[in-house]
């Protein structure tokens, strides 16, 4: 270290890590935070060359790297995000992480004397507290955008997540050239139920309902609560037949459903639209049009059953 | 009798950095270009001793200028002052004809030694 | 808003210093990289921090953007935004040097960000009779990334949080082309409107030597 007495005390009262190489990577430098945290002995480290003093050194990676300082004489840096660490030193945090090595953040500089770079200088900082505080900061807003999909009463997706589902999955299905289908719910009489029983029995009709109809779901359908009493399920690579089988067979359990209430039988029925992917689909709402009017189709002609886009398709031809 | 000059750069401030260290033999008889197509006007209708050309420029760019002369058979020395130097480009236009190659900012100390080397001064 | 405007002189000055260092710095680069790169003349913009989303979210399909600060003598300061489209990311870790398993593509992308626009910088820096310094790089964006944030909300995010610091910035948009290895990559300098004028100061002084 040079002369200076700031200089001096500035470096070794830093809280910051400072090793000096010369250009065949020969630690010429350290300072008392190195000192400290790595464990050494000075004359283990100071004249030796880096990679024999610190054997974790990803050393192919580090001589790349530091030749980018050399040779084009600017700062280059590595962040904890990119790489946790690189020395193996010891953190003194309070808290406990998940590591006990010390999340650092390394700068390199080149250091320059007659014109030229004839040392590196490794600047060492430790950031376990960020690293800590931004994991769980990470998760929380993992959980946060979890939450943002759900719907809160009935637990399905929403409607702004359950959409991107479709956009998605109908994209996939073109690119692909797989089948998708969309299978549209909706509730009969749910208003009259709301006014005659009050929105507490509407409420729980519509959980009680939701998880009937996710039961009866395999684990890739995508389902989601379309709007007030609507639902709407993504079936892919499911062909027309088989799509019309999962919502007659949801169509006869949601007739059977009896839903206790302040010892009430609630019944409820459904009217249910069904459309699959076809070549004139140009986006995903074509798909949720074409099975929105068969839905209307099923509830036009007497609720409670399945009416399919196809079926209708030939009905307006005739 | 002093030599005529042309200097080719899109860029006012670039142009005006030659002129300022022009030696004064080549000072008297200038003319100013700012694209390709002025210059390879002015080659052709009118005997030039000396073209300073910048590379990118609009239009027609630097290169487009050496290959106009050299299909045209114009006699004139060609001195390429660019920013654009990786050692591809330098070879491509000293091919092309060009009797050397500035970088920019061009100094005086280098220019005088090439315009020397080129028995211009 | 005060309305900042560069004249015509003023403008070709700022213009031809940024040339200048393009040309060097592309050959410092070239020669590390050991490849060719390719020089479009800069573009220079003055845009306003509302219209700046707007101008941004122009700047075709992004797959990553990384942000660096830099800083010099005299106030002048800026950030510079990289706006990268890899055709084959694979291929990064062989231009810059390493081996392809020996870092992850994020890293590739910081890496490869920091030395182009240090590189830059520090040409252009030296031709004002600066220095600069920089902030760590940060990775504001991949599509590669499991975030599922699309660019132009994390970049509107990221501009709005930082838009109390200017109304007014200098869009100087520098796009580098490597050829053997087919990737674009566009820098953006945002430097606020307090920088700008100490940026004139300088390039007055220069004009004056005219």
């Amino acid at each position: 270290m040079p002369d200076n007495p700031f200089c001096t005390t500035i470096a070794e009262q830093l809280n910051t890590g400072i090793l000096i190489l010369d250009l065949e990577f020969n630690i010429v430098e350290w300072n008392r935070f190195f000192a400290i945290h790595a464990h050494k002995d000075a004359k283990d480290v100071i004249g030796k060359n880096v990679f024999s003093a610190f054997p974790e050194l990803p050393q192919k990676w580090f001589e790349r790297k530091l030749s980018s300082v050399i040779q084009l004489n600017t700062q280059s840096f590595c962040s904890w995000e990119q790489r946790h660490h690189l020395f193996e030193l010891s953190h003194t945090r309070p808290i406990t992480t998940d590591s006990h090595f010390m999340a650092q953040n390394c700068t390199f500089l080149p250091i320059v004397t007659d014109k030229v770079v004839n040392h590196i200088c490794i600047l060492i900082e430790d950031v376990t507290d960020v690293c800590h505080y931004q994991t769980k900061l990470n998760k929380a807003l993992e959980e946060l955008a979890k939450a943002n999909r759900i719907d809160g009463l009935t637990q399905v997706f929403n409607r702004k997540h359950w959409e991107e589902c479709l956009d998605q999955e109908f994209s996939r299905a073109r690119r692909y050239d797989h089948g998708l289908a969309l299978i549209m719910f909706d509730l009969d009489h749910f208003k009259l139920l709301n006014d005659t029983y009050g929105h507490q029995c509407g409420d729980m009709v519509l959980i009680e309902t939701a998880q009937k109809i996710s039961s009866l779901l395999r684990l890739c359908d995508q389902f989601g609560r379309y709007g007030g009493e609507e639902f709407a399920a993504i079936l892919p690579e499911t062909d027309l037949i088989g799509a019309i089988d999962v919502a007659e067979r949801i169509c006869r359990e949601i007739e059977k459903l009896v839903i206790n209430f302040q010892d009430k039988n609630i019944r409820i029925s459904t009217s249910v639209g069904v459309a699959i992917i076809s070549p004139n689909d140009k986006r995903y709402e074509d798909l949720i049009s074409n099975a929105d009017h068969a839905l209307y189709e099923a509830k036009a002609t007497g609720r409670n059953k399945v009416c399919a886009a196809k079926e209708i398709e030939y009905i307006l031809e005739e | 009798m002093s030599l005529s000059v042309l200097i080719c750069d899109d860029s006012n401030m670039a142009r005006k950095q030659v002129l300022r260290i022009l030696p004064e033999s080549l000072s008297e008889n200038v003319q100013l270009a700012t694209n390709g197509v002025e210059a390879l006007e002015i080659l052709n209708n009118q005997p030039i001793d000396v073209l300073f050309l910048d590379l990118t420029m609009p239009i027609v760019d630097g290169v487009g200028v050496l290959q106009g002369i050299k299909e045209a058979g114009i006699s004139v020395k060609v001195f390429v002052i660019s920013a654009d130097i990786q050692p591809e480009m330098q070879n491509k236009v000293l091919d092309l004809g060009a009797k050397a190659f500035l970088r920019k900012p061009v100094q005086l100390d280098v220019l005088t030694t090439h315009l020397t080397q080129h028995d211009i001064l | 808003m005060k309305n900042f405007n560069l004249n015509e002189d003023q403008q070709d000055c700022l213009q031809e210093i940024i040339n200048v260092a393009m040309g060097q710095a592309s050959d410092q680069l070239a020669r590390y990289l050991d490849t060719f790169v390719y020089l479009k003349v800069p573009s220079i913009e003055q845009v306003s921090s509302q219209h700046l989303s707007d101008t941004l979210k122009s700047e075709a399909q992004s797959v990553a953007v990384v942000s660096q600060g830099f800083f010099g003598y005299e106030g002048i300061r800026g950030e510079a935004l990289l706006m990268y489209q890899p055709k084959d990311s694979d291929r990064l870790a062989d231009l810059l040097g390493y081996e392809p398993d020996e870092l992850s593509v994020e890293e590739q992308i910081i890496d490869l960000s920091s030395i182009l626009t240090t590189t830059f910088l520090n040409v252009f820096a030296s031709q004002i009779d600066n220095q600069m310094s920089y902030s760590a790089p940060r990775l504001l964006f991949s599509s590669n990334s499991d975030k599922n944030t699309s660019s132009e909300s994390s970049i509107s995010e990221h501009i709005q949080h930082n838009s109390f610091n200017w109304d007014v910035a200098l869009k100087v948009k520098i796009s580098y082309q490597v050829t053997d290895y087919s990737f674009n990559c566009d820098m953006i300098l945002l430097i606020p409107e307090s920088a700008i004028i100490n940026i004139t100061s300088v390039i007055d002084r220069i004009l004056e030597e005219y």
